[in-house]
């Protein structure tokens, strides 16, 4: 009977610590779900404020993107050392999140109006997509290529996954992932909003700096080897 | 980064764009043999259009200034041994080869050359598209860096 009840006790307690790491497990997809900006509740309207660009400026720089097109041309796309900014739209054929993002992308081009950005749809190579319902789901107009290894370099966690890069510094302006072109296009207007406030007030603030010192446009401390540009007119 | 498909081989410069592409065939005579489509190479410094001919309509149009646009076109199995293409091996280009006049259609500031040749017995045209006929002595030194890295094999 106590050898019994022994067993039993040792049995519960194993269950126990199951329990206890079952529950441990599912907090941490839990909270990797939430930083990546996914919503399990599937509440939309929450999902699109949950997006935030997440900025890689200066870490390491994107690389241009070589592959294949659904058509089966070899194609190499610039993506860095370019005036123009470049979203990356990592889609899959076989992810069922990514399907209305390609059926919107037959009627709509989700970059339209956006000035000087390239929309660019990466997916894996033809060992990891279906060739045939890629050539379903691939618009003509847009840009599609097939390149694993560029889901690797961009360090894409889920899908679909969307990668802003600045051409012409190289810089990652801001990454998502989102579930319709609307949460893009709001992914996109915030991150380069963000961006260009940044810029603006990195700019006033050095102004007002200088202008605290005393020092204002024509300021002879500007203009090294005293070459000010009143001098420099006559 | 360079690109491989059809025999053809080149380094892409950072930030440009490039296609190797085979001309889709046309539709096989009852018993004949298949149609023959050469190998179609598209380099450029910008974004190329999805949609642009094989000499680049649809693209040099939307090109900048300071645009290169390359087209490397493999002619068909009865243009080999005919005199247009007797020279051998991809051309050096010089400032001088370009004229407006010699764009594919006429476009204000650009301007182009063209090349015919061979290389290991397959017949090519080369044709080259820059955004600002005055900048081409700029130009053409950044072309035939890319061109240096064009190799094509006997595959």
């Amino acid at each position: 009977m106590t050898a019994l009840l022994i067993v039993e006790g040792v049995a519960i307690l194993l269950l126990a610590v199951l329990v206890v790491g079952l529950l441990r497990s599912h907090a941490e997809i839990l909270r990797a779900l939430h930083e990546l900006g996914v919503r399990p509740d599937g509440d939309e309207s929450q999902s699109a404020s949950a997006l935030r660009p997440r900025p890689r400026l200066g870490t390491e720089a994107p690389a241009d993107i070589a592959g294949t097109t659904p058509a089966g041309s070899t194609v190499h796309i610039g993506v860095t050392g370019t005036d123009s900014r470049t979203l990356l739209a990592f889609l899959s054929t076989g992810c069922s999140s990514c399907l209305p993002l390609w059926e919107s992308l037959q009627s709509e081009d989700p970059v339209t109006g956006l000035a000087d950005t390239r929309l660019v749809v990466v997916t894996k190579g033809p060992e990891a997509e279906s060739p045939s319902r890629l050539q379903q789901l691939a618009p003509r107009d847009a840009t599609v290529v097939q390149a694993t290894a560029a889901w690797d370099s961009y360090g894409v966690p889920v899908t679909p996954y969307f990668v802003l890069v600045e051409g012409a510094t190289g810089d990652i302006v801001g990454e998502g992932s989102a579930s319709t072109w609307a949460q893009v296009g709001s992914l996109i207007l915030q991150a380069t909003g963000d961006r260009d406030v940044g810029a603006s007030g990195g700019e006033l603030r050095a102004d007002h700096e200088l202008r605290r010192a005393g020092i204002g446009p024509g300021h002879p401390t500007l203009y090294p080897g005293n070459s000010s540009p009143e001098r420099d007119e006559k | 980064m360079r690109i491989a498909a059809h025999g053809f081989e080149v380094d892409v410069p950072r930030g440009w764009d490039g296609e190797i592409y085979r001309r889709p065939g046309g539709l096989k005579p009852l018993g004949g043999p298949a149609e023959h489509t050469g190998a179609v190479v598209h380099l450029g410094n910008f974004p190329l259009p999805n949609s642009r001919g094989d000499y680049g309509s649809g693209a040099v149009e939307v090109m900048g200034p300071d645009g290169i646009f390359l087209s490397l076109f493999e002619f068909g199995p009865g243009s080999v041994g005919k005199a247009l293409f007797r020279a051998e091996g991809l051309p050096t280009v010089t400032p001088e080869d370009f004229a407006p006049h010699t764009m594919q259609r006429p476009l204000p500031g650009q301007s182009g050359a063209q090349y015919f040749f061979s290389m290991r017995g397959r017949p090519f045209c080369l044709y080259v598209a820059l955004g600002t006929h005055a900048r081409r002595r700029q130009l053409v030194p950044e072309i035939n860096q890319v061109l240096g890295s064009v190799s094509l094999s006997d595959t």
